[in-house]
């Protein structure tokens, strides 16, 4: 919202504040200044001229060669307007002026061979209004060489204030001034107002009916009769066009005027267009259209609070007005409208229309329910004075229920309580009334207080604690520094996260992190997406069921870079629905933490001394098991392997614990590849967070005593029938040995043409020890002859070698 | 006889060892002369077919001549060794070694792992939660009134008509205290959701760190001080800070914490909108009215609870100009961190 200074300091005195302090005061105490726009910083170097001399430019038929001074000083300048005369006073813009329409710099130029020491200005260059037709002719009694800022009193600062939603009290020039009034302890003065009413009664002029109380709560108005609509005065057009409205005419303006000065939203309707003369307050019970002033049909839900004259509507209710009853250049008399509607009703009539209005956004915050009818003084004040205008005798004023004043009980207490500090009694008192919060009642530990309703935020004790805080100033709360020790339960939820973090990243991964928000054949690729009601876009309008399709994503856009060796993890939620339609319970979808880990180029580049090394299947089961190692679970989990491809991968494999799949993952098909316009191969895992956690071996971790004794390493090969696995020999291996054997370990595959064609050459490391002995020889030959016989047996293989 | 070949001996080791170059060479000559098998032993092995008067004789030559070698091998061996030192050898030892990768959390996530070490040293405790809320925890129970214009400061994605991704990590503080009971000193880190159109400055999800405290005697007083103490430890000691009145619905007082540019030093910049100040986070007393509704008297107990946007926080400490840039993934970017 903007506020103009000068305009303030109608309502409050701040001149003798400087302007440093005003803007960061207003910002401690919640109403923060987000710019400042000093207006006569802009017109620099632009001053009121007089021109001297007119002659005709000798080269051109429509430019003119003036002499114009400035008091002590004379400049050529060429000029194209057509009614600039000798004996004006005019805007002239020195060299080094900037010109606000165009933001460009005067420099000295020659036109049409004749040079020219700068320019005389229009209202439109220097941003003053529309008017381009030709030069601003300026008051002839004003001084020439004087700053043109300060002559046409453009010398004001703007502001430009955030409000919060909670303070709709200060949605204007008055409602900032009471805030500035209660930080400085300073007189707050409401304008003046004054009404001189003609003979004719309102009440032979116009009706107004509520049907609608609880919507509208209070209707006033006011008229005024007689009416010439014309252009405002300067000082007017100037107040609305600081705070960026644009003048529109004489009615209108002081409908907007009134509305920044008080906060009351004005209509201001045509009451020789309203049928009957009439006004009715009610809601439609039926879909209906409605054309608005702006010539836009809207389509109305049922139960829309509407301005309805004796036979039609002529307003959406704080929203805005009709056509058909908007004031035009014909019109004479006014009918004003200022009226209290219910917050809630206009912000879903708004909010349905997707149409918000300076109206409606006061009103859906709460106006001032008291202020009605001052507001409709104040305009047919000025309606009357700027329009030549008649008020007709008396107002009409429905008001059936008078909101009133919420009283609140504070105990003094409660303010140290909360706050840590006590404000002093005289500071709560002067905050308080400079507020407007009336002090009913007080004792020593309570204040009975009366809170106007131009306050909706203030409802409870804490809202006025929250107050005296503002106004006094958190700056001067002191800072507290405390020491806590407690023997209360510490908890880290993300603990195991953290864990899994780290642990990928001491393997090479680097950590990325995806927009869960995805098009639908990313989304629908691994599950059963949930879509977005109001996406921003179709790139963004699911939610991802896993984390593959952003990884492929990233590994897509990053080959492209040329960066084609990636080791990448991440870890983050995942949402699939469950098998209802609609999501109305949190049993209606899942929402769970995967952990992804996604290779695909080279786990080692070509060195001077080194083939490169591709990552292939075997890279990335090493690299989960790496995993399950470092969490214990080695012997907790199983593997399983499916050699057919399914939707994501060409071949894959899973860990299970139980049944439960705690993790899946693979060699990524080509489909998936193309559909990603990726062309490397691409192999990922990943696991479902609270499975893994939960698979964790539980209790305490042991400490296991270093082994005293020599291990004795011995190899075998064998060649196998080619369909004979790794993984059934090392399970025959491990389940027909003694425990003397602690581990075993393929160091060498091969397949040859002296083989034969069907079979394979697999060689194992095999690991024996005793904890508690040093093996004898006999004892390991023993062993390892009765391995070779049942491996050979087993899978009628033969040993290689000896 | 002997006698002939020792003198022999000694002669070609002498002419041997004057033309050894290096200390393999050396070692041949060692292998020649003076191993198990070598000229010398043989020649003590002779020492058996010698006469038995003549054998001391013969025994001390043999000696000597043992002695003899032994000691020039010694002494070349020392030379070429010391020598070897300092001679160039014959491999390039400027040739790159083979490094490896170190992998990287992404650079979000040490932001939170900071803040998030800052807070557990001050006794927190960390909490996670969905980010496919309900309207309840999300909006209601934060005090949020259906229909208030307050809940325009947050565009919410929806997914159904009671159910959204979380705008704020708040919702968590709603559980926690459903769960727990006070005292309470908990961060809740976490991804939240906002329907915003993506530019530069702004994403359709961000990252927040919430933190709150519930206990007896829980004072504004000492919001700021926790708040100061973080903003030290984390932005450095000599800051200047101001808290500023805000409004949240969830929190009553309310404020927002600014701290002096350290890009500009408080001078005013772009970065700072020429104000000279950086807004850091938001907080406040916890609103009775979610005491209440989490089940907590707001008349025994009081707390405090803040929230900061981590994306933003990282963007002013290393100077990174567009927010998007966190979530493409770059390897590029990701291995700057």
């Amino acid at each position: 919202m903007k506020i103009s200074l000068n305009w303030l300091k109608q309502y409050v005195n701040i001149e003798n504040i400087p302007l440093d302090d005003l803007l960061n005061k207003l910002t401690l105490s919640g109403l923060e200044v987000e710019d400042v726009y000093d207006e006569s910083s802009k017109l620099k170097n632009i001053v009121v001229g007089f021109v001297k001399e007119k002659k005709k430019h000798p080269n051109a038929d429509k430019l003119s060669v003036c002499i114009v001074s400035t008091g002590n000083e004379e400049f050529q300048v060429v000029c194209g307007a057509p009614n600039v005369e000798a004996g004006q006073k005019v805007i002239f813009a020195k060299i080094g002026a900037v010109i606000p329409n165009g933001n460009y710099t005067i420099s000295k130029a020659k036109l049409r061979g004749v040079e020219s020491f700068g320019m005389l200005c229009s209202e439109s260059e220097l941003e003053l209004s529309d008017d381009h037709s030709g030069l601003k002719i300026l008051d002839p009694s004003l001084q020439e060489g004087t700053p043109v800022s300060d002559a046409l009193g453009l010398n004001d600062v703007l502001l430009e204030i955030g409000i919060t939603p909670n303070r709709p009290d200060a949605l204007s020039h008055y409602g900032v001034a009471r805030d500035i009034s209660a930080i400085y302890d300073l007189e707050l003065k409401f304008p003046e107002i004054r009404i001189s009413e003609s003979d004719q009664v309102i009440s032979k002029l116009a009706e107004i009916e509520i049907e609608d109380t609880v919507n509208c709560p209070r209707y006033s108005s006011r008229v005024v009769t007689g009416v010439k609509i014309k252009e405002s005065p300067v000082w007017l057009k100037e107040s609305l066009r600081k705070i960026g409205l644009r003048p529109i005419s004489n009615v209108v303006d002081v409908t907007n005027f009134v509305m920044h000065e008080l906060g009351q939203p004005l209509h201001a309707f045509d009451l020789d267009m309203l049928a009957g003369r009439k006004i009715i307050v009610k809601s439609t019970s039926v879909e209906s259209t409605f054309k608005t002033l702006d010539s836009k049909d809207r389509k109305l839900a049922p139960g829309t609070l509407m301005i309805c004259d004796s036979q039609k509507p002529v307003a959406i209710a704080g929203v805005m007005g009709g056509e058909n009853s908007e004031v035009s250049q014909n019109t004479t008399n006014i009918l004003i409208e200022s009226a209290y509607f219910n917050p809630s009703g206009i912000r879903k009539t708004s909010k349905y229309l997707s149409l918000g209005t300076d109206a409606s956004y006061r009103f859906e915050r709460g106006t001032d329910p008291r202020g009605t009818l001052l507001a409709a003084n104040r305009a047919a004040q000025l309606i009357a004075q700027l329009g030549d205008g008649q008020i007709a005798k008396g107002v009409i004023d429905i008001y059936p229920a008078i909101i009133k004043d919420k009283l609140i009980t504070l105990r003094i207490s409660r303010i140290e309580k909360i706050l840590g500090y006590n404000v002093p009694k005289e500071s709560i008192h002067q905050i308080l009334q400079r507020l407007g919060i009336k002090i009913q009642n007080q004792s020593s530990s309570e204040l009975q207080l009366s809170v106007p309703p131009f306050r909706p935020d203030l409802e409870r004790e804490i809202d006025i604690i929250e107050e005296i805080a503002r106004i006094y100033g958190y700056d001067n709360i002191p800072t507290v520094e405390k020491i806590y020790s407690t023997l209360a339960k510490k908890y880290d939820e993300s603990a195991f996260l953290d864990n899994l973090k780290n642990t990928a990243v001491s393997l090479g991964f680097y950590e990325m992190i995806n927009n869960p928000l995805q098009s639908a054949p990313s989304a629908s690729l691994t599950g059963n997406e949930i879509a977005l009601l109001n996406p921003q876009s179709q790139d963004m309008a699911f939610l991802r069921t896993s984390l593959i399709s952003g990884a492929l994503e990233v590994v897509s856009r990053n080959i492209k870079h040329g960066e084609k060796n990636l080791m990448l993890f991440e870890i983050g939620n995942v949402f699939n629905k469950n098998n209802s339609d609609s999501i109305s319970s949190f049993n209606d979808f899942n929402e769970k933490t995967k952990f992804i880990l996604i290779i695909t180029g080279n786990e080692r580049e070509k060195e001077w001394n080194f083939p490169q090394t591709p990552f292939d299947f075997y890279s990335l089961k090493g690299l989960v098991n790496s995993f399950n190692s470092k969490f214990l679970l080695d012997n907790v989990l199983n593997d399983s392997y499916y050699f057919t491809q399914n939707r994501i991968f060409d071949y894959s494999f899973d860990k299970k614990i139980g049944n439960d799949v705690i993790g899946i993952g693979g060699k990524i098909s080509q489909q998936v590849l193309k559909q990603f316009d990726i062309n490397q191969d691409v192999y990922c895992f990943e696991y479902d967070v609270s499975l893994l956690q939960t698979a964790l071996p539980s209790g305490k971790r042991h400490y296991t005593d270093l082994l005293k004794f020599p291990k004795v390493l011995r190899d075998f090969a064998f060649i196998f029938d080619k369909s004979v696995t790794y993984s059934q020999v090392i399970e025959h291996i491990n389940n027909s040995s003694s425990g003397l054997l602690k581990s075993v370990k393929i160091f060498d595959l091969f397949e040859s043409d002296s083989l034969g064609p069907d079979k394979k050459s697999m060689a194992f490391a095999l690991e024996f020890y005793d904890i508690d002995k040093t093996l004898t020889e006999e004892e390991i030959d023993k062993e390892f002859n009765k391995l070779i016989v049942s491996v050979s047996d087993n899978f009628n293989a033969k040993l290689r070698g000896n | 006889m002997i006698l002939e070949q020792i003198t022999f001996v000694s002669g070609e080791f002498d002419n041997d060892i004057s033309s050894v170059n290096s200390l393999k060479e050396l070692e041949d000559l060692r292998i020649k002369y003076l191993s198990r098998n070598g000229i010398v032993s043989t020649l003590f092995e002779k020492l058996k077919e010698v006469p038995k008067e003549d054998k001391p004789a013969i025994g001390n030559k043999l000696n000597a001549l043992r002695t003899s070698i032994t000691d020039n091998f010694n002494i070349v061996k020392a030379k070429l060794e010391q020598k070897g030192s300092t001679t160039k050898l014959s491999i390039d030892l400027s040739l790159p070694g083979y490094q490896r990768q170190i992998g990287s959390k992404h650079i979000l996530t040490q932001t939170v792992d900071e803040i998030k070490s800052i807070f557990k040293g001050m006794g927190f405790s960390t909490f996670e939660g969905p980010e496919l809320e309900s309207d309840y925890y999300n909006f209601e129970a934060l005090n949020f009134a259906p229909d208030h214009p307050a809940r325009d400061m947050q565009d919410t994605y929806f997914v159904s008509k009671d159910f959204l991704l979380r705008t704020h990590t708040s919702p968590v503080q709603v559980r926690v205290m459903k769960k727990y009971k006070p005292p309470i000193r908990a961060i809740m880190p976490g991804r939240v959701y906002r329907s915003e159109a993506v530019s530069a400055r702004s994403y359709c999800m961000f990252h927040q760190v919430e933190g709150l405290v519930i206990d007896t005697d829980i004072t504004f007083a000492e919001l700021k001080g926790t708040l100061v103490f973080f903003a030290k430890q984390f932005y450095g000691n000599d800051l200047k800070y101001r808290f500023r009145a805000s409004f949240f619905p969830f929190t009553e007082p309310s404020a927002e914490m600014d701290i002096t540019c350290y890009i500009c030093g408080g001078k005013g910049c772009k970065i700072c909108k020429h104000t000279g100040w950086l807004e850091i986070l938001g907080c406040g007393m916890v609103d009775p009215n979610v005491l209440i509704n989490c089940g907590i008297d707001p008349d025994l107990y009081s707390g405090y609870a803040f929230g900061m946007g981590i994306e933003r926080t990282a963007m002013l400490k290393y100077n990174i100009q567009d927010i998007r840039i966190f979530f493409e993934n770059d390897f590029r970017f990701l291995k700057q961190f």
